[in-house]
């Protein structure tokens, strides 16, 4: 969604638009995980009245699916790559090895026995 | 020996006033859970390296030297455009908005 993108380009790694779709997602998240959590909160507390309830049921489920944390998904800084993306090193398994036999990885070396 | 509930109902509220929790013998759900719970957006939003500098913010820090530096990139971009444009392959202008008016 062109209403979440950033006006400016300001991201400094590979980018497709699968990577600027997802920062801007990551980024209309933390700007509305607030409003989201007091929604949540609403919904959970048994002691209010069912009507306010089922209100922030209905405004929570009316929010914008770009403010949601599952849209989320991590991708390769590298490639870009959705699938196969180790978490800890924000790669996927290829680029990681090719890093790792590189040298760029520090505390990454191949296993021997 | 089993142990009265009145006591066991003063020892959680006692229990609640040492370490300030909330008293909730019956346990209502108060979604406080969610109160509790860290929130993940600043951490979801550094996932992506940002852009630190750019070249043309570089080239204005030494300005005031009176130094320039030549951008490369830049340069060997200008000269495949001007190399297009010499045979004739390069993009075709932009079309003016008046002269579509008129027609």
């Amino acid at each position: 969604m062109v209403l979440f993108r950033a006006k400016k380009f300001d991201l400094g790694c590979f980018t497709n638009i699968g990577i600027i779709r997802d920062h801007s997602k990551r980024k209309a998240f933390a700007a509305h995980e607030a409003e989201r959590q007091a929604l949540r909160y609403i919904i959970r507390n048994t002691t209010l009245p069912a009507r306010t309830r089922a209100m922030a049921q209905l405004q929570l489920t009316q929010m914008h699916c770009y403010t949601r944390s599952t849209q989320i998904n991590n991708r390769c800084i590298l490639g870009g790559k959705s699938r196969g993306v180790f978490s800890d090193f924000k790669m996927t398994r290829y680029n990681f090895r090719l890093q790792a036999l590189e040298g760029n990885l520090p505390g990454v070396k191949k296993a021997s026995w | 020996m089993s142990v009265p509930r009145a006591r066991l109902l003063a020892l959680m509220k006692a229990r609640c006033e040492l370490f300030s929790t909330t008293y909730n013998p019956e346990g209502i759900r108060t979604g406080n859970k969610i109160l509790r719970q860290k929130l993940k957006g600043p951490s979801f939003v550094a996932y992506y390296p940002r852009k630190i500098t750019t070249f043309r913010e570089f080239q204005d820090e030494f300005k005031s030297l009176e130094l320039e530096i030549e951008d490369e990139d830049e340069l060997d971009r200008l000269d495949h455009i001007s190399e297009l444009k010499a045979r004739s392959k390069g993009a075709p202008k932009k079309k003016r908005e008046k002269e579509i008016k008129k027609k």
